[in-house]
């Protein structure tokens, strides 16, 4: 072969080398984006809810309650009377049959958004206001598309009077779409329209809280034990092939090992971000120790032989001028491992958080559910309305890992910069 | 008449050892108060090892075993129960390649005397930062930035930061472990000239490549070869006439 | 461990340096035995020569500067190499003075007068041998490096002086018994007085000599034979 035919070969070879790597970017990024598409086209519509416009006229006789009554006190009081009232003004029902079906209409907390509305404003008694009343889940899935029309009726959920009284909504602008709040206050629900990932985000948010406090500490003490204290023998490189085998081992194995100490040996409270938090701690430790040990081993001994030659003692300059250079490493790798602790499904559900939880968690041992066991609760639901929700959390969650993970690498930057 | 100045440090016997292999054999080498000793000789002669065992440096090496003895001032200094943190306050050390902490000129300075409590007031360390920058002829150039990180200085700028952090804890000695071989020309006189003004304050131990900084620098110098001190005397006298042909060899290029 | 320079460059240098002075030294050795010639038997063919020899000598003068120079710059020597260089540089000075003084010895040759007393003669040949001698010794004391041949030399200028002394003393009487000899017996007093001078400076190359070999400089002062009462 001549040089200009080897030179040709290398330039061709390189080229298709360039080719296959932007291929696979592309490819990667396809599905990335199909992915992406496919969730949000799904979740974006989970923001918002479908209202229905009402006047509602707060009957004195129908109210038992004076003005100046107690917050307790109307809470108390039966808003039942006022509130079918209201709804069945909004069309005219022929019988007892269609009545219900009006009722049906609205959502079954329609009473609870009354007596809301009546909260906040004290002086409603004997008054006339319009309220938006959120509708049924039915009436929000056929609003927002997804329900088809031209069924027949036995095959729908909803019926052809419904129909009637929706497109007779729809032209008097009396149906809207506000923003979903309930999605993020509220609990569980069965009811789709009232369902939120109010309970599943503070019992997530108070599991990983848990997990920081207990791994962190921890973590970042045992590496620098191991890494700068530790004598060398076979002992400590027992335990280093350990911790990276442990980071290994599919997260469902602690799950069973919660399972059986947390809650049958100790006997903690089952389904609670406390269990939960354990166990994430148990599996995010290794995550931590190995970027932590890296980033120590990272630090040059120049910086140490310094501190030494200063008259630091071993402690000193490890505590006060290796730790801190470390530290940028450190916290990314923590970061990232709490980031991956969000997502762990299979632990959790063992520990019980798949139970129906309508509450939100007030403390770390109140049962709660979390975000990604929440995804799979609903994504084992028949309603259609779970369906958007499903993926509206799964949004959430990819959100903050997102968030998680520039983090991590903004961290890293900003203190690699001031090393440098 | 010359004055002869006292021996601060005094080793005798001393042997190195790392694991099975012997890195230095029979040391016996005095070295005097305010007086600069230059250490001459080929790569892995031992020379770096020896000045690691006056500041008890050989310590962070696990194989590594030091037996003799070694005086300073008459205080043994291989005694196990000897404080190494308070010997190294009165031996500081000067390493090859500058190394800066990565914190600002400020903190440099003072991380020392604050380990130390030589400084409880802010104004005390202000002192002693601005001290050991003049003494160290640096203060002109890094007055006005105390804050900026050390590391952004150049070579010989923070080769002499480091000096000032030796010097910031007032050590009696001064180890220097071949500190111009990374450093240009100028870098290099500006510290030969330092040296030249801190032997009036310090013991000053220096281990050289280079030959004639050794010359220009030292007034006693001493030559190791493979672990052993062959030759040592007043400089002038090792460089024009000395007495061992090892000696004469290795100076003047005979390397075989 | 060899005794060679590891940089073949720096050794071939210093060798160079040595043989030049080395062979500055031959020539001014021949020199010197050329212009005792001219000076005893009127010897015209010695003064061509010697003229011509200066020339010579006077180059290398400059060749060994040059090298010098070069040495100092490029290499930095150390020690023996050091004092090596330096004794170079002093000994093909002194070596340059010896030709000088030979040259003007032969320059002002005049034609011998018939009454010239043998014991003069002979005085001034013995004073010359004496020098001779004296350079070619301290000549093989630098070639072989030989410390007590040079210590010899340098201890011999006393026997210069002497020498130099009986010469003188022969020469005035000459000149106080036949004052028509003024001009020759003149010249006889100069010739006379600078081979006493060759004798100093070959004692400067002795005493380089001995440094060059021990590091040391040689203790006390020169032997010093009788002094000519000016």
């Amino acid at each position: 072969m001549t040089k200009e035919e080897r030179l040709k070969k290398r330039h061709s070879a390189e080229k298709r080398f360039r080719f296959y790597g932007l291929a696979s970017i592309f490819v990667a990024l396809l599905f990335v984006l199909i992915l992406v598409h496919n969730i949000f086209s799904k979740g974006s519509s989970a923001f918002m809810k479908t209202a229905i416009n009402v006047e509602v006229f707060f009957d004195q006789e129908l109210l038992e309650i004076k003005n100046g009554a107690t917050e307790d006190q109307i809470l108390e009081a039966d808003f039942y009377d006022i509130t079918i009232e209201s709804l069945l003004k909004v069309f005219p029902a022929q019988d007892l049959d269609q009545e219900n079906q009006l009722i049906d209409l609205f959502t079954t907390d329609a009473e609870i958004e009354i007596k809301r509305a009546f909260l906040e404003n004290n002086n409603l008694i004997g008054k006339k206001i319009n309220l938006e009343i959120t509708a049924s889940d039915d009436i929000d899935q056929l609003h927002k598309g997804n329900y088809p029309r031209d069924l027949p009726e036995d095959r729908r959920r909803i019926s052809d009077f419904q129909l009637i009284i929706y497109d007779n909504l729809v032209e008097n602008k009396k149906i809207i779409k506000n923003f979903n709040n309930y999605f993020f206050k509220n609990g569980d629900s069965r009811d789709p329209e009232l369902a939120g990932i109010g309970g599943a985000l503070i019992g997530s948010f108070y599991s990983i809280i848990i997990c920081l406090l207990l791994a962190f500490p921890v973590a970042v003490l045992a590496s620098i034990y191991l890494e700068e204290f530790a004598p060398k023998n076979k002992i400590t490189d027992f335990i280093e092939i350990n911790i990276n085998n442990l980071a290994a081992v599919p997260s469902i194995v602690y799950g069973l090992l919660a399972l059986q100490i947390l809650l049958a040996t100790i006997q903690l409270p089952r389904s609670t971000p406390l269990v939960a938090g354990i166990t994430l701690a148990l599996m995010t430790l290794p995550r931590i120790i190995i970027p932590c040990r890296a980033s120590l081993k990272a630090v040059p001994p120049s910086i140490r032989e310094g501190a030494l030659a200063v008259g630091a003692s071993k402690f000193q300059s490890v505590f006060h001028h290796v730790v801190p250079l470390a530290l940028p490493g450190t916290l990314s790798g923590t970061i990232i491992g709490l980031a991956q602790a969000l997502g762990e499904t299979a632990p959790l559900i063992l520990i019980g958080m798949v139970a129906f939880v309508v509450d939100i968690p007030s403390t770390p041992i109140d049962p709660s559910s979390s975000l990604p066991v929440q995804v799979y609760l609903w994504s084992e639901s028949a309603e259609r309305g779970f369906v958007e929700k499903t993926s509206a959390t799964i949004m959430m969650l990819l959100s903050f890992l997102i968030v998680m993970n520039f983090l991590a690498v903004y961290l890293r930057q900003k203190f690699e910069k001031r090393w440098n | 008449m010359e004055l002869m100045n006292n021996v601060k440090i005094k080793s005798k016997n001393l042997n190195v050892y790392y694991g099975e292999k012997q890195a230095l054999f029979d040391v016996n080498l005095d070295l005097n108060e305010k007086e600069v000793t230059a250490l001459i000789g080929p790569s892995g002669c031992g020379k770096s090892t020896f000045i690691r065992c006056i500041n008890r440096m050989n310590d962070v090496i696990d194989i590594c075993k030091v037996s003799g003895n070694i005086e300073i001032d008459g205080v043994e200094i291989n005694d196990k129960n000897l404080d190494v943190v308070s010997l190294r306050e009165r031996v500081g050390m000067v390493f090859q390649k500058p190394n800066p902490f990565p914190k600002s000129i400020y903190d440099n300075i003072s991380y020392g005397p604050k380990i130390h409590g030589k400084g409880e007031t802010k104004s005390e360390l202000d002192e002693i930062v601005e001290n050991s920058l003049k003494k160290a002829a640096l203060w002109e150039e890094v007055k006005d930035r105390l804050d900026e990180p050390g590391t952004g200085l150049s070579g010989g700028q923070q080769q002499r930061l480091c000096i000032a952090r030796a010097i910031s804890v007032n050590p009696e000695v001064i180890l220097m472990d071949e500190p111009c071989s990374a450093l240009d020309p100028i870098a290099t006189a500006k510290i030969e000239e330092l040296i030249d003004e801190l032997k009036k304050t310090y013991t000053i131990v220096i281990v050289t490549h280079s030959m004639a900084q050794a010359v220009r620098v030292s007034q006693k110098t001493g030559f190791f070869h493979l672990g052993k001190l062959i030759e040592v005397g007043k400089t002038e006298k090792i460089f024009k006439n000395p007495d061992n042909k090892m000696t004469q060899d290795y100076i003047t290029g005979r390397f075989g | 461990m060899s005794n060679e320079h590891t940089v073949k460059s720096y050794e071939e240098e210093l060798r160079y340096l040595i043989d030049s002075v080395i062979k500055m030294g031959s020539l001014t050795e021949s020199q010197l035995v050329d212009s005792m010639d001219a000076v005893i038997k009127v010897d015209k063919d010695s003064i061509d020569k010697i003229i011509k020899s200066d020339d010579e000598i006077n180059k290398f003068r400059s060749k060994i500067d040059t090298q010098i120079m070069t040495l100092l710059v490029k290499r930095a020597p150390m020690a023996i190499d050091l004092r090596e260089t330096i004794s170079s540089l002093k000994i093909s000075q002194d070596l340059e003075r010896i030709g000088d003084l030979s040259k003007s010895n032969a320059k002002k040759v005049k034609p011998l007068p018939l009454d010239l007393p043998e014991e003069l003669l002979g005085n001034l040949k013995r004073l010359g041998e004496l020098v001779i001698k004296q350079l070619n010794d301290v000549l093989d004391s630098y070639v072989n490096k030989n410390y007590d041949k040079a210590k010899e030399v340098w201890e011999k200028d006393e026997q210069v002086d002497d020498l130099t002394y009986i010469a003188m003393e022969s020469v005035i009487d000459f000149l106080s018994k036949d004052k028509k000899n003024l001009d020759f017996s003149t010249h006889l007093i100069f010739a006379t007085k600078n081979l006493e001078r060759a004798g100093d400076h070959i004692t400067n190359i002795a005493e380089s000599i001995c440094y060059l070999i021990k590091g040391e400089y040689l203790k006390g002062s020169r032997p010093k034979g009788k002094v000519i009462q000016q």
